[in-house]
């Protein structure tokens, strides 16, 4: 729109609203409404009190969208990657700016600025690779970056591969770590946050990425600083590779005031270990543990553009929709993945109940967001219509991610030759994971303790707004009600909450589901439970509305078929199909009051291109015959557990 | 003396008459001179030295590699091979092979833009100059309109004209004071108060955001369609675009400012350095051309 919008002194003299009540306006109608008048008064004003509200602010929370996992060129990988984006950069291109890609066109997001964004540059060797890259730095001389700031894309691999290894092994040379450089990085990244930190339009978080993998296993989390008050150095995985002590550090900053939450991604590049049932030393798991995992862990980062690890096909053989932008392989390499149990949170959910039962503790009691782990300083970069993937210059074209033709064929009758097996790792990418939570205004304390409390949603890229809420008791009219959501929080527990112990009824769930104006439309909401029967746990999906006024087949438990479909020399919807909204009220009918549960909800949209499908006919080609030429974009809820027994 | 003379041994006598030959000073002084100049070629021969600080740091490398400190024997062979090195790249400067290598040519220039950029904040602009320079990026400035305004909302899922229908009975019993909030539930708030119209597009679309600038103030008004329905809209108040001033803006305005600083004497030392050359370019590949 040829302007920026900033925030000025102007702008902040509004921030000083009261909360009111509108005149007219029935009382807690889901309205934000805060005091008109106050704002008006305090327009023009010259001075005032920091606000103890900012605008938009809402008792009954509004959707922010955003993405806490973001690399620049800080990050090891991403410089090798020819990334040179900054920090800055990231949160410039997150507010909506353009930036340069590093394979050299313009990049922005297609569906507007993002609400909150955490640069998590790798903690290991940070910043080292661009000092590495200055001959005057010893760094230069190591041999093992010879040939990384070649021209030559096989030396620059081989580098690579060197350095991932060195790093898996733990045999990097020192200077990869040396303090001032990691401080110096450090400090570019805390000062970044804090110059766009700006409360009420745009929040940053302080974080960083603990790179962990055992053997090559994936056990990544982003660390996620509360506020600007964040340890000297961060705690990476080059101190240690159990994520325990890990956690044990966060203890440790805790007491210094330190505060800050951790979140898992990529379990579906962990072989299994992400959610093994032991802790890392092979010690056996105990209360102690649960607790110390989950006070810093309540979050999983359960979709990113690496896959989505919700479930796998094979632990979820009646879930049809269970096949959505699954990655078979480690991570940075293609080495495929031969255990699908403990690298899905749906798995771990079950099993985190199940142990809840037999032991008396649940590791595995965690919330959903998503993120897209861009390595292009471009967070929310998770748009199929607008996707560059995320590895710099290695993904950046369509070819070298393998949805066109290689060396300007127009047909796939020659397979593409893939040696070291990347264009089958980056074909299996999806532009997916975007988080979402539920926090009464746009700042780091509303939002943080928003996920705190799990009161968060994953996306698989479009902004589209999930509410799930269960109780025993909602007026049988709740869906109607303007004070829908009122009612909601007063008779019952949101997403991430517990549901009391049943005095004999089954829990009702409410379901409330709006589009993104710039995507789809819905075609069916569902909910996801896990249960422990008899000693077993189980999983169901049940579809419960449907778009279009259809109705679930009670024989199936599922909605029919909307028949939506997708042009696919166009990628232009039908037109017609599907839901702006779908709200629905239901009861859990196999409800057992003695079976410990998990609940989410689930809202597809309908079929949509997938990126690859976009790629094929921007270049004039067909789409490549292996990938599947559409998905169904989709919104998870964190879970709601319930307990037989407090 | 005469008897010391007498005493002489032959060769003694043929080493004295020697000596006094004009021709062994010749060659005496040629094996000399060529001693000497052996000596002093050697002197001038380049040097390859290695301090101390290099040599440690070598080893020092070479032990975080191997995780123990090097042998002397192996020390030998670190000196060995940084020598080995020095004099091959050395050896390749002077047969020219750094020309037109493209690897080489990108590390230098590299080098060159590093040590050209400055990376220091540059100096505080005066307040003649900032001015000026707010003056002409004022619009980058604006704080977007923001409106304070409620809403009803009609789903149109169900059809379109039915929704439509609804809204309008509604606007008609709002209008005459009879209920005051007759939409259906809607899952984003039903208030604003002070909202970013750049928030409400991308919200609700540009359609509706773009009837809040336009409708009348403090009455029903509607329906407007946006990406969920209709609605009824009742806008309490409007704040148009707003320009800041200087002060109010200052902190943006000057890091905006020190960026275009840094950029324009970037560019600038480019310049200069391109002016000190003619590019001549001859012809474009045809394989280019397409």
């Amino acid at each position: 729109m040829g302007y920026r919008w900033r925030t000025t002194a102007g702008s902040l003299t509004a921030l000083a609203v009261v909360l009111a009540a509108f005149p007219g306006s029935t009382a807690g109608s889901g309205s934000a409404l805060t005091g008109p008048s106050a704002a008006k008064a305090a327009v023009g004003a010259k001075k005032v009190t920091p606000p103890s509200r900012l605008p938009g602010y809402n008792t009954e929370r509004n959707a922010y969208f955003g993405d806490l996992h973001v690399h620049t060129k800080l990050s090891f990988d991403a410089y090798i990657f020819n990334v040179r984006a900054s920090p800055d950069d990231a949160y410039r291109f997150a507010k909506g700016e353009t930036l340069g890609h590093s394979s050299g066109f313009n990049i922005r997001l297609s569906g507007g600025p993002l609400d909150f964004v955490a640069v998590t540059d790798h903690s290991e060797y940070i910043g080292a690779l661009q000092e590495a890259a200055d001959t005057n730095s010893p760094l230069n001389k190591l041999p093992i970056v010879d040939g990384l700031f070649s021209t030559n894309p096989v030396n620059i691999g081989a580098a690579f591969s060197r350095i991932i290894e060195a790093m898996g092994n733990n045999t990097l040379p020192k200077e990869f770590s040396d303090k001032r450089i990691a401080s110096k990085a450090w400090k570019e990244i805390r000062d970044s946050a804090e110059r766009h930190n700006d409360p009420g339009r745009f929040t940053t978080f302080v974080g960083y990425e603990f790179t962990s993998a055992p053997d090559g296993r994936n056990l990544h989390r982003n660390v996620i600083f509360k506020n600007a008050k964040v340890p000297e150095l961060p705690y990476s995985a080059v101190q240690s590779q159990d994520p325990e002590n890990l956690w044990l550090q966060m203890e440790t900053w805790r007491k210094a005031g330190v505060e800050a939450l951790a979140i898992p991604h990529n379990m579906n590049g962990s072989d299994g270990l992400m959610y093994e049932q032991t802790r890392r030393d092979g010690r056996a798991m105990d209360k102690a543990y649960a607790d110390l995992r989950m006070r810093n862990e309540p979050l999983a980062e359960m979709t990113q553009i690496k896959g989505t690890s919700e479930t796998h096909p094979s632990l979820s053989p009646n879930d049809e929709w269970a096949n959505f932008e699954i990655m078979e392989s480690y991570i940075g390499r293609a080495k495929a993945i031969t255990k699908f149990s403990g690298g899905y949170v749906r798995d771990a959910l079950k099993a985190g109940i199940l142990m809840q039962d037999n032991k008396g503790f649940n590791p595995f009691k965690f919330g959903f967001i998503g993120a897209s782990d861009t390595h292009n300083a471009a967070p929310g970069s998770v748009e199929d219509r607008n996707y560059f993937s995320k590895v710099g210059r290695t993904d950046g074209m369509p070819e070298r991610r393998g949805s066109i033709p290689a060396e300007g064929r127009k047909t796939w009758d020659v397979a593409t030759p893939d040696p070291n097996g990347n264009l089958g790792r980056f074909q299996s990418w999806g532009a997916s994971g975007l988080a979402g939570v539920w926090a009464e205004e746009n700042s780091r304390d509303a939002i943080y303790t928003a996920m705190r409390r799990k009161e968060t949603f994953a996306t698989s890229g479009p902004r589209m707004r999930v509410r799930f809420f269960a109780a025993y008791d909602y007026p049988q009219n709740i869906l109607k009600r303007s004070d829908l959501v009122t009612v909601a929080y007063r008779n019952g527990v949101p997403m991430g909450g517990d549901l009391m112990p049943s005095k004999g009824k089954a829990p009702q769930f409410i379901l409330w589901a709006m589009r993104d104006p710039n995507s789809g439309y819905l075609q069916r909401a569902q909910i996801v439970k896990g249960w422990v029967q008899n000693g077993v746990a189980k999983e169901a999906v049940f579809d419960v509305a449907c778009s279009d006024n259809l109705a679930v087949n009670p024989a199936t438990g599922r909605c029919p078929d909307n028949g939506a479909m997708v042009d696919l020399s166009t990628c232009e919807p039908m037109r017609y199909k599907g839901d702006a909204e779908m709200r629905t009220l239901w009861r859990d009918p196999t409800f057992k009051p003695n079976q410990r549960a998990f609940y989410y909800a689930r809202v597809l949209e309908n079929p949509s291109c997938r990126w690859s499908t976009w790629d094929a006919i921007r270049n004039g080609t067909p789409p490549n015959p292996t990938l599947l030429p559409t998905i169904q974009e989709r919104v998870w809820s964190s879970p709601i557990w319930y307990a037989p027994s407090l | 003396m005469t008897e010391s003379l007498s005493n002489q041994s032959p060769v003694r006598a043929m080493i004295v008459r020697a000596w006094r030959e004009p021709l062994v000073h010749f060659l005496l002084i040629g094996a000399l001179l060529f001693v000497g100049i052996l000596a002093a070629r050697s002197l001038q021969r380049p040097v390859v030295r290695i301090d101390a600080q290099e040599l440690g740091q070598l080893a020092g490398y070479w032990s975080t590699q191997m995780q123990r400190d090097p042998t002397n024997e192996e020390l030998q062979g670190i000196i060995h091979e940084r020598v080995d090195e020095e004099v091959l790249a050395r050896e390749a400067l002077s047969l020219g092979l750094d020309k037109d290598d493209m690897i080489v040519r990108r590390r230098l220039a590299q080098k060159m833009t590093f040590a050209s950029e400055d990376t220091a904040n540059l100096p505080e602009p005066d307040a003649a100059t900032l001015m000026a320079f707010f003056e002409k990026t004022k619009a980058d400035y604006q704080a977007p309109p923001r409106v304070t305004f409620r809403h009803q909302f009609f789903n149109s899922d169900r059809g379109k004209d039915q929704a439509l229908a609804r809204a309008n009975a509604a606007l008609g019993k709002v209008s005459s004071g009879q209920g005051t909030s007759l939409g259906e539930p809607f899952l984003l708030p039903l208030g604003y108060s002070d909202a970013s119209l750049i928030d409400l597009n991308k919200d609700y679309g540009q359609d509706f955001a773009g009837a809040l600038l336009t409708a009348p103030l403090n009455q029903w008004s509607g329906p407007i369609a946006s990406a969920y329905g209709f609605h009824l809209i009742k806008v309490d108040s409007r704040v148009s675009a707003k320009t800041p001033t200087l002060d109010e803006a200052r902190s943006d305005v000057l890091s905006a400012y020190q960026e275009q600083a840094r950029k324009a004497r970037n560019a600038a030392f480019l310049d200069g350095l391109r002016k000190k050359y003619r590019v001549e370019i001859s012809g474009i590949p045809q394989t280019v051309l397409k």
